[in-house]
């Protein structure tokens, strides 16, 4: 299946990330098989699928962070392994795994990464969209886990990025904090930056996506808009769809 | 396949980011009560328990065993605990941890914290070594270096060696505390051989001369030869260059960052 042209509403508009036949194995398990993806500029692309699935793996090599065994990825036209420099002034990036300086206080890490950028967004308006003001001078290993994920999602947005990938936005988040990282998504898509946002959270899908590839065991098996596939799937809610698509997929395999 | 065509200029974390990541880094390390007990607490722990009865036995003509041996055993222990032990174990804990990885995604390079931990590292051994100087000129009346700038010469070297061992120790070390144990352990073992634990000579001969070639008895004795103003043997500085370049190599083929 060519995602190129699969449910992109946007005609011609030039890509901001494109992805072709990405495949990366560990040891023996093929983690991402064959994966091609096209995210239009200002496009918010959400990315489902079971654990296991492949996301992390698949936007990782987006990032930069994994090489793949086959298969390209452009960033803004950029190799993100080759041009590194480049891209990593133009992606903003909340990795699922990964930990900060846990003995910097939230303000002091925003300082320190808003100093790596040449035009960093203010440290204030970056509190402010995490909702951490009164946070500020919490060390990051005193916080809990769902302010710890703020800041990482704080971080990703520092360098005014033109793309941004999130990994699990809202895993773990109180309601109240998850709305206010939808709008936060929601802000960054009004000013035009490119989004890939990994997620289990159908509602979240449905509300900040303009399309959503369906990850099954490291093969791409839908992409389209979120009622686009609920309707290919003969299904009354995305939820029901992703059943339905990942569960044809097994079938099929046994 | 037409991309967008759009300039990206590289623009370099520049003087201000280096600040505030050594800054950081700084804060780190101080906020690491319990790591900075060892380096700067127990070298200076046996300098206050053996000065008093060191700075007695004259050794060589106006040197003490206190300027012969306890204080080039004493500032080789700060910088060989900062080194092997301390620094090896905040790379694993930024590499564990994912902090590394997250760096790498920004303008950024994570080769910029390992030089920020360098700075910081030094910063710290020179912390260590005024407070044991000044304990020792001030509270036992030591006497400087016969050969200042050879003293600080064979220093600079050897605390080299020390992060050699230490960049070994973060390349092999899986987790931060393998990194603390694999560190604690070369440190105990290449203290002991270096005669930390009683003078020179309560070492049976063979071990004494594994020991001396070994990066902490050869910076203990090229201090003390440095100070009391006797020509530095070769073997010991050949063995603290050794270590410093078996260390680089070692560590540049084996270090992850991820």
């Amino acid at each position: 299946m060519s995602s190129d042209t699969n449910g992109s509403g946007t005609g011609g508009r030039a890509p901001a990330i494109l992805a072709e036949g990405l495949v990366k194995r560990y040891r023996d398990k093929v983690a991402v098989d064959d994966v091609s993806l096209r995210v239009d500029a200002g496009e918010v692309l959400g990315v489902l699928g079971t654990n296991g699935a492949g996301k992390t793996t698949t936007v990782e090599m987006i990032a930069g962070l994994r090489r793949p065994d086959r298969g390209s990825v452009r960033v803004l036209g950029l190799d993100p392994r080759r041009d590194r420099a480049k891209v990593c002034q133009v992606l903003g990036v909340q990795l699922q795994a990964a930990y900060l300086h846990g003995a910097l206080t939230v303000a002091e890490l925003l300082d320190l990464y808003r100093s790596f950028y040449p035009d960093p967004r203010p440290a204030a308006e970056l509190l402010d969209l995490v909702g951490l003001e009164e946070q500020r001078r919490v060390r990051f290993e005193k916080l809990s886990g769902g302010q710890q994920q703020r800041v990482s999602i704080a971080l990703a947005m520092v360098g005014r990025p033109r793309v941004v990938i999130l990994d699990e936005l809202t895993t773990g988040l109180d309601p109240l904090a998850r709305r206010r990282m939808w709008a936060t998504v929601e802000r960054l898509r009004d000013e035009g930056v490119t989004i890939v946002l990994v997620s289990h959270a159908m509602e979240e899908v449905e509300r900040l996506c303009d399309r959503v590839a369906l990850l099954d065991a490291g093969r791409l098996v839908a992409v389209g808009p979120p009622g686009e596939l609920t309707a290919r799937a003969g299904a009354d809610t995305l939820d029901d769809a992703f059943v339905a698509l990942t569960g044809k997929q097994l079938e099929a395999a046994e | 396949m037409s991309t967008i065509a759009t300039p990206v200029t590289v623009r370099r974390p520049g003087p201000r980011a280096w600040l505030t990541l050594v800054v950081c880094e700084a804060k780190m390390v101080a906020r690491d009560t319990a790591g900075l007990v060892v380096p700067l607490g127990l070298p200076l722990l046996i300098l206050l328990t053996s000065a008093h009865a060191a700075g007695d036995q004259e050794v060589v003509a106006g040197f003490s065993a206190l300027e012969a041996y306890v204080l080039p055993l004493v500032l080789t222990m700060v910088m060989a605990t900062i080194g092997v032990i301390n620094m090896p174990s905040f790379l694993a804990y930024y590499r564990h941890s994912g902090i590394l990885r997250r760096l790498a995604v920004t303008p950024a390079s994570p080769a910029m914290v390992l030089v920020a931990q360098v700075i910081v590292s030094v910063l710290q051994t020179v912390l260590g070594l005024a407070l044991a100087l000044g304990v020792a000129f001030l509270g036992f009346g030591a006497s400087p270096p016969a050969h200042p700038a050879t003293a600080v010469g064979v220093y600079a070297l050897a605390m080299a060696a020390m992060y050699a061992v230490g960049m070994i120790v973060a390349a092999v070390a899986p987790t931060p505390n393998s990194a603390v144990a694999i560190g604690l352990v070369g440190f105990f073992a290449l203290g002991a051989l270096g005669g930390m634990f009683g003078g020179p000579g309560s070492l049976p001969e063979p071990f004494a001369a594994v020991g001396e070639r070994l990066p902490f008895g050869a910076a203990v004795q090229a201090l003390a030869a440095a100070w009391v103003g006797a020509p530095v043997e070769p073997v010991h500085l050949i063995s603290l260059g050794v270590t410093v370049v078996v260390g680089s190599v070692t560590a540049a083929l084996l270090f992850r960052w991820g």
